[in-house]
């Protein structure tokens, strides 16, 4: 088991590795010029030879794959370069990557809850009120788009109720910062919570049907245990192995859902950023983001990796 | 006389059986309603959607003297911020919509299918090259991709949209046909096949794809409501379509302004119920086409 994990990690780095080239290299294709964000077109036609010494001084007239090492190695060192209004990248990046954090890891515990608790209570009291609702719930989840979710929640929350800011991270006059935070936090983690506890939901249900109606289960009632038991001893604790891989399989899916979102509220998160600097063509920013989140995404599928090797051996002794 | 008849009976029999087959699961379908449902919202919406685009409903001049006009007899939905019609708007917007969402799912599968097959069939080294491809595809969550490659592309058209779609979504189809076919490559019937000489590109395509036809018609379709959907976000945030062309994302994406949410409440409403609709119709579709086509995977 150890070896395996081993195995997978030590992959990571090439995949990484390749990503970035890709990146790197097809951002340069986009043909934008940096200089031209740092000096103003008049000065720059008026200056052509010194532009040029700028040009030779900053390094840009290497080779592209030469410019790339440099890049990379100042990357390993923790130097993630400049965006092109002047900020240090590492601290943008330190400043919204805990905000998305914090916005993906409450959806994702919050839609685990409640997602696996209706998928349970449906599949025990199939037709129940709960099932009906739920089914109800998981149909229109799917359907409708995730950020007309947002907006409608906008709609009511904020602007029909006034209960809820409807963007931004924190208000500039808040007295209690911890209690901001939630206010603003908590449309934007409802909105991701509602789309992932659809799918969740119905997979759940019916991994708790498949396993209820197994013979292990008939054995348990036979033997007069008594019924909260077999459902959470023996019910629950089996359908939980799959559900938790579909769990995880997911989050790919609440961090793509989580670039929209944060643009829907205006969340300063790093999908937001991304978005912004796309529009503005700032590709250092591009170039960090989209890193981070392909580094996120390979963590996210060697944790489902790790997590079916733990569960189904045969995986282990397949590889 | 009866000698004739035993001639003929054989393919009339597989034939009459193959019918009977086509009859009984036709006959599933039409009892379960909300498939049934799907099917009919799909056919309406879509009908309407290229009538609206034959008859040239006018969805692109605007009219200073009708902005932001609740709806009325005249505008049945209302009309947008700069005074176009916005049943007009809904109409083409859908033509683009479905015809983004069919064609990226239809070309997806088919190059998923192909890769699929080859891996599997292949396996060994070309199996893992073509995995490693897939897997650093997926590495990016799909938006994000579509967002690089919009900036590298500096230009927001709808061919580049489709190409990006396309691009970016065969993985799925691909890892289903790749095992598909890595377990039936055992079968009886492909060493067959393989002793008579039969070329591989036959076997393939001929022999063994089409027993994996049932799963990739119904991810195709289930496919078609995930790539509408992928477009509205997108052309939500700004990056998806260019803003001449309508589509349903690109009508809501008035939506971004607070003043709209909250006053203008049909410019939304309408092209989001649209959307919501026809994902949904094609959904309950989708489900149903799975009991009927693939009843193992329910």
């Amino acid at each position: 088991m150890f070896k395996y994990i081993v195995k997978k990690l030590l992959m990571m780095i090439p995949m990484l590795f390749l990503i970035s080239i890709i990146v790197y290299f097809s951002l340069n294709l986009t043909g934008i010029d940096p200089i031209n964000f740092m000096v103003s077109p008049e000065v720059l036609s008026a200056n052509q030879d010194n532009v040029e010494a700028l040009r030779e001084s900053l390094g840009l007239n290497d080779p592209l794959i030469v410019q790339y090492f440099r890049w990379l190695g100042n990357c390993l060192q923790g130097d993630l370069g400049y965006s092109f209004d002047g900020t240090p990248i590492s601290s943008l990046i330190a400043d919204r990557l805990p905000y998305t954090f914090e916005l993906a890891g409450y959806s994702l515990i919050l839609s685990a809850v409640i997602g696996i608790g209706i998928g349970i209570i449906s599949a025990i009291r199939q037709n129940g009120i709960i099932d009906y609702i739920g089914r109800v719930l998981a149909v229109l989840g799917q359907a409708v788009p995730q950020f007309l979710v947002g907006i409608i929640l906008i709609q009511i929350f904020s602007i029909k109720l006034g209960w809820f800011p409807s963007g931004n991270r924190i208000s500039p006059d808040a007295t209690s910062p911890l209690a901001d935070a939630f206010f603003h936090l908590f449309l934007p983690v409802l909105t991701l919570t509602i789309g992932m506890v659809a799918v969740l939901m119905r997979y759940a249900r019916n991994t708790m049907l498949d396993v209820l109606n197994s013979d292990y289960i008939k054995t348990a009632r036979s033997k007069g245990i008594p019924e909260w038991k077999v459902y959470l001893k023996h019910g629950f604790r089996n359908a939980m192995k799959p559900v938790l891989v579909i769990l995880v399989f997911r989050i790919p899916m609440l961090v793509g859902g989580s670039v929209v979102i944060e643009t829907v509220f205006s969340y300063p998160g790093i999908g937001l950023t991304m978005t912004n600097a796309i529009t503005s063509m700032d590709y250092p920013v591009v170039l960090i983001t989209t890193l981070i989140i392909a580094a996120a995404m390979l963590i996210c599928s060697f944790m489902v990796d790790v997590l079916n090797a733990l569960l189904d051996p045969r995986v282990r002794l397949g590889e | 006389m009866s000698n004739n008849g035993s001639a003929v009976s054989i393919k009339e029999q597989n034939k009459s059986a193959a019918s009977s087959l086509m009859k009984k699961n036709i006959r599933k379908f039409m009892n379960n309603r909300l498939a049934l449902f799907g099917l009919i919202v799909i056919v309406v919406m879509t009908v309407a959607c290229v009538a609206g685009a034959i008859v040239g409903v006018d969805y692109n001049t605007p009219n200073p003297t009708i902005l932001k006009q609740a709806p009325s007899s005249e505008h049945i939905f209302g009309t947008d911020t700069i005074g176009r019609d916005l049943f007009a708007r809904v109409l083409y917007g859908g033509c683009y919509s479905i015809l983004i969402g069919v064609f990226c799912s239809v070309l997806s599968s088919v190059i998923g299918a192909v890769l699929g097959a080859i891996a599997g069939y292949f396996g060994g080294k070309v199996d893992s090259l073509i995995i490693r491809i897939s897997e650093i595809f997926q590495a990016f969550p799909q938006l994000v991709l579509v967002m690089m490659l919009v900036a590298l592309m500096n230009k927001r058209g709808l061919g580049n949209l489709l190409f990006i779609f396309v691009v970016t979504g065969w993985m799925t189809t691909f890892r289903m046909v790749r095992n598909e076919f890595m377990s039936l490559k055992t079968e009886t019937y492909v060493k067959v096949c393989e002793a008579f000489g039969m070329s591989k590109s036959s076997i393939m395509f001929k022999q063994i794809l089409p027993n994996v036809m049932s799963p990739i018609i119904v991810s195709t379709t289930t496919n078609v409501a995930f790539f509408i959907l992928q477009e509205a976000a997108l052309s939500f945030i700004g990056l998806g379509v260019a803003d001449s062309t309508p589509t349903w994302g690109n009508i809501l994406n008035a939506a971004k302004s607070v003043s709209v949410v909250t006053n203008q409440w049909w410019i939304w409403v309408f092209p989001g119920l649209a959307i919501s609709l026809f994902v949904l119709a094609i959904n309950f579709f989708g489900d149903g086409l799975r009991d009927v086509l693939d009843p193992k995977q329910q």
